[in-house]
């Protein structure tokens, strides 16, 4: 086979090995066919040829922007296959038919109505192949009058309302920096590739559109809030340092330490039936500031919401007793006495993590093509007779060409030369 | 539906014993596209979220929690206490029924009741396990308590969510618990599909911790490539400007991102071109983002300028306005409209409130009504998914705690009217 490539590494024992899947998304759906590939699917990732929109997404190893270089890429589409193919030409969009004719999943996210206008919409690939399962990941679903809305990440958690939940009363909503609308959109959209594709087995091989929409991934994740509006007409809004609790804003959770931060539910444990033990931490270090008194110490185990003042002073005696010492020393010590503290972690910290290490979960990944390797996250399921895998680094562009467009379709290599002078790869 | 077709997961029974967040928006996936879930409750040791809030009528209750329903439709009830004598022995002859067992106790606390892997699937190959707490089976954290709103920072999203002058005030929600249980399902369904083919179950491993790193976007490879720590940028982003929530005069905010230069060059022209716009720092993505400040400025500016509030009556025009009609105003959905009529990516910051009427999300049917006995019609978040040809369908509302013991204590589990009354009155149903 010409072009022997080292990446994606073979992975025969994932539960879903003999599956093959084309990837022609963007941002909403790159991550769900990653997670496709690293359960054993042959993934392969259709580019144009001057190579993938995305490919141009910082940040860049070492800072250096180029289409081998973008750690999106590199983190999206790992262990995947690249072929290129000019979705513009009808040429091009005839080769992407005959792989889907070989395929099992198309994860795809053109904008709705676009992929009919050329012929690689639902019902023009399910005649090519009747089982093939289309999963369509768009910002707002394939119908509806926001359709047609454009959205980035975003727009997706505006509009999804998790944005709303976060931040607080005076600089307003704040997002997260990772990117969490794409991500529920891909996951969740790997949840309904999985579905469908497990219905197909139980429905004589017969293949679905699978239609999800980032708003409602979004929409998803606004833990109790949807319900609190439904149930108590309440909007849970941006509760700063303390947390929505049915709509009200609980106490702080977030406290100073010497060396960062830590969160802790119910001030600490300081609030509740259990406790005691957190109480007899402060005391045994003559912190408690009274709280070691019957009184207070009946009150709060009632668990009963404290009066403003009182909040101010066990909030402020907690503030004070971490303000002086280290927050993992914290954590362990809060977990020792059975309150569920944890700290707040960069992304250093997390590749740090004595957890993670435990757990022998990162993979150093081999960039053969620069001479170097990097580590990268490990399994996310530990499946003990299917297991995960990571399959290398990312393509480049067209990497698989010779591979891909020899091996499934069988095109020559005068075959290939004629469509690459055509400008179709 | 096509009469002919079969759901999903049609056919498979799981006994859930998961609880909070995670395990049951796993299982929830398997009930609303046809699987039979029981969830396996206690009334002694009731699941958390039965005594969370929101309440019918602000009164808890066991059956009255909004937030307990939610992730359990399309669900029945069992309850059964794991500590009565018989208790353990009724639960594996249940498991006996069961394809699939979910769960989410602190790791051993299965083992304890014999409810572990290896007990529940002596002598048949075909059982499937998910265990799914924090922090996995194995690993110095694994028996260390918590819940979302700690995890999520322990796995970052503290750290990246917040002003970079600001503390790490993270998501305002226990933002893990409805992340990861997305991983988990697909995990689950990948090694169901993997039983389908071969008839072999297996146990699955699942740390919350472990899957949500995955969710960190470039965050691990900008730091163990270029030893580059991401930190929280209030709403910026480090490849995309103007890129920021901007403040509307009824007090909403609108978003606008401009992740590309067609996108900028759309906003442009949607604010009318003004001059700040073409001036040679702004021209080029690389430069503007030097320029975040200045660009906010101008956006927010505009938006004061532009946008106005319907219930608020308007001013007359100050005496030194310039002659001519009066600019063109926007409410905040107009202003929205006009820059997705010009392609620009935005959208309003919506309420929980604001979801409820967003005529989008009516028009996807994402929110289910469903009548539950206690806490009466309520709405219910779907699959994020439609399959054009077997959708998901919410059959149910949330079951009571226990609502379906007759069903699961004789049909399945095999007793007879009188062993059932009997065991009741004995609490074994506690």
């Amino acid at each position: 086979m010409p072009n022997e490539s080292p990446t994606p590494l073979p992975h025969p024992t994932g539960p879903l090995a003999g599956y093959r899947v084309l990837d022609l998304a963007d941002e909403k759906g790159q991550l769900c066919a990653r997670l496709l590939a690293e359960l054993g699917a042959d993934v392969i990732k259709v580019e144009p040829r001057d190579g993938d929109a995305t490919r141009s997404n910082g940040p860049f190893f070492r800072g250096e922007q180029g289409p081998e270089s973008s750690l999106w890429w590199w983190t999206m589409n790992a262990g995947k296959r690249s072929v290129t193919a000019e979705l513009r030409l009808e040429a091009g969009r005839d080769l992407v038919r005959q792989l889907v004719a070989n395929a099992d999943i198309v994860v795809e996210t053109f904008a709705p109505g676009t992929s009919a206008l050329v012929g690689l919409d639902y019902a023009a690939l399910a005649k090519v192949n009747p089982g093939i399962v289309v999963v369509s990941i768009t910002s707002f679903g394939q119908t509806g009058p926001y359709k047609d809305w454009v959205a980035t990440d975003l727009v997706g958690s505006a509009m999804g309302g998790h944005m709303y939940l976060n931040g607080d009363a005076e600089r307003g909503p704040v997002r997260t920096l990772a990117p969490q609308a794409y991500t529920q959109a891909n996951i969740q959209g790997c949840v309904g590739a999985l579905t469908a594709l497990y219905a197909r087995g139980v429905n004589d091989g017969r293949g679905q559109h699978v239609d999800v929409s980032m708003q409602e991934a979004v929409a998803n994740a606004m833990d109790n809030a949807q319900q609190t509006w439904d149930i108590r007409r309440v909007n849970a809004s941006g509760p700063g340092t303390g947390r929505n609790v049915g709509g009200m804003v609980g106490p702080r959770y977030l406290y100073e330490t010497r060396d960062g931060w830590v969160t802790a539910l119910a001030i600490g444990g300081l609030v509740g039936p259990k406790c005691g033990p957190v109480i007899d931490w402060l005391a045994e270090s003559d912190e408690a500031n009274g709280l070691d008194g019957e009184e207070w110490r009946a009150r709060l185990a009632t668990g009963l919401p404290l009066s403003p003042e009182q909040r101010t002073h066990v909030e402020g005696t907690l503030s004070a007793f971490c303000r002086t010492r280290a927050k993992e020393a914290l954590v362990a010590e809060a977990q020792a006495r059975g309150s569920g503290w944890a700290p707040v972690f960069s992304p250093r910290e997390i590749v740090d993590s004595k957890q993670l290490a435990g757990r022998e979960y990162w993979v150093r990944v081999k960039h053969e093509d620069i001479g170097e390797s990097f580590i990268y996250p490990g399994a996310p399921f530990i499946l003990s007779e299917t297991p995960w895998a990571q399959r290398g680094r990312a393509p480049h562009v067209g990497e698989h060409n010779a591979q891909v467009y020899g091996d499934i379709l069988g095109l020559s290599e005068a075959e290939l030369r004629r469509l690459k002078m055509k400008m179709v790869v | 539906m096509d009469p002919e077709l079969k759901k999903p997961f049609a056919g498979l029974r799981v006994a859930d014993f998961a609880w909070v967040g995670v395990g049951p928006t796993v299982s929830k996936y398997l009930a609303d596209h046809g699987a039979e879930v029981i969830r396996i409750e206690s009334a002694t040791y009731p699941e958390a979220l039965r005594r969370a809030p929101p309440f019918i009528n602000d009164t808890p209750g066991i059956d009255n929690s909004g937030y307990f329903a939610n992730f359990n439709s399309s669900k029945l009830g069992m309850s059964v206490d794991f500590k009565h004598a018989r208790g353990p022995e009724l639960v594996r002859r249940l498991v006996e029924k069961c394809d699939i067992v979910t769960e989410s106790y602190t790791p051993g606390t299965m083992a304890r009741f014999g409810f572990d892997y290896e007990t529940l699937s002596a002598g048949r190959e075909d059982l499937l396990m998910v265990s799914m707490p924090l922090y996995g089976q194995t690993g110095p954290w694994a028996n260390y308590m918590g819940f979302g709103h700690v995890l999520q920072a322990a796995a970052g999203f503290n750290h990246l969510t917040g002003w970079p002058d600001g503390p790490p005030i993270g998501t305002g929600i226990a933002y893990t618990d409805f992340l990861v249980p997305h991983f988990a399902a697909i995990g689950m369904l990948a090694a169901l599909d993997y039983r389908r083919r071969t008839g072999k179950g297996q146990y699955i491993d699942f740390g919350q911790y472990d899957a949500a790193v995955h969710a960190l976007g470039t965050a691990v490879l900008d730091w163990t490539v270029n030893g580059h720590e991401q930190t929280r940028m209030g709403n910026h982003d480090f490849d995309a400007c103007p890129h920021n929530a901007y403040r509307c005069k009824d007090g909403r905010y609108v978003v606008v991102s401009c992740q590309t230069e067609q996108h900028w060059e759309r906003l442009k022209a949607a604010l009318g071109r003004p001059e700040w716009c073409d001036m040679d720092r702004m021209r080029r993505k690389a430069a503007r983002l030097n320029e975040e400040k200045e660009v906010d400025r101008h956006i927010q500016f505009w938006f004061e300028d532009y946008t106005y509030d319907p219930r608020v009556p308007t001013p007359p025009p100050p005496s030194d306005a310039p002659e001519g009609p009066p600019p063109r105003l926007f409410t905040t959905e107009e202003v929205v409209r006009l820059f997705q009529e010009f392609g620009v990516p935005s959208g309003i910051v919506q309420s929980p409130e604001a979801m409820h009427a967003d005529p989008q999300l009516a028009h996807r049917g994402h929110y289910w009504t469903l009548n539950h006995p206690t806490m009466g019609a309520r709405t219910y978040d779907g699959p994020a998914f439609r399959l054009s040809l077997t959708p998901g369908e919410l059959t149910k509302a949330a079951p009571c705690l226990g609502e379906d013991n007759e069903y699961v204590y004789k049909e399945l589990i095999g007793l007879s009217d009188d062993e059932f009354v009997e065991l009741m009155a004995d609490g074994a149903m506690d």
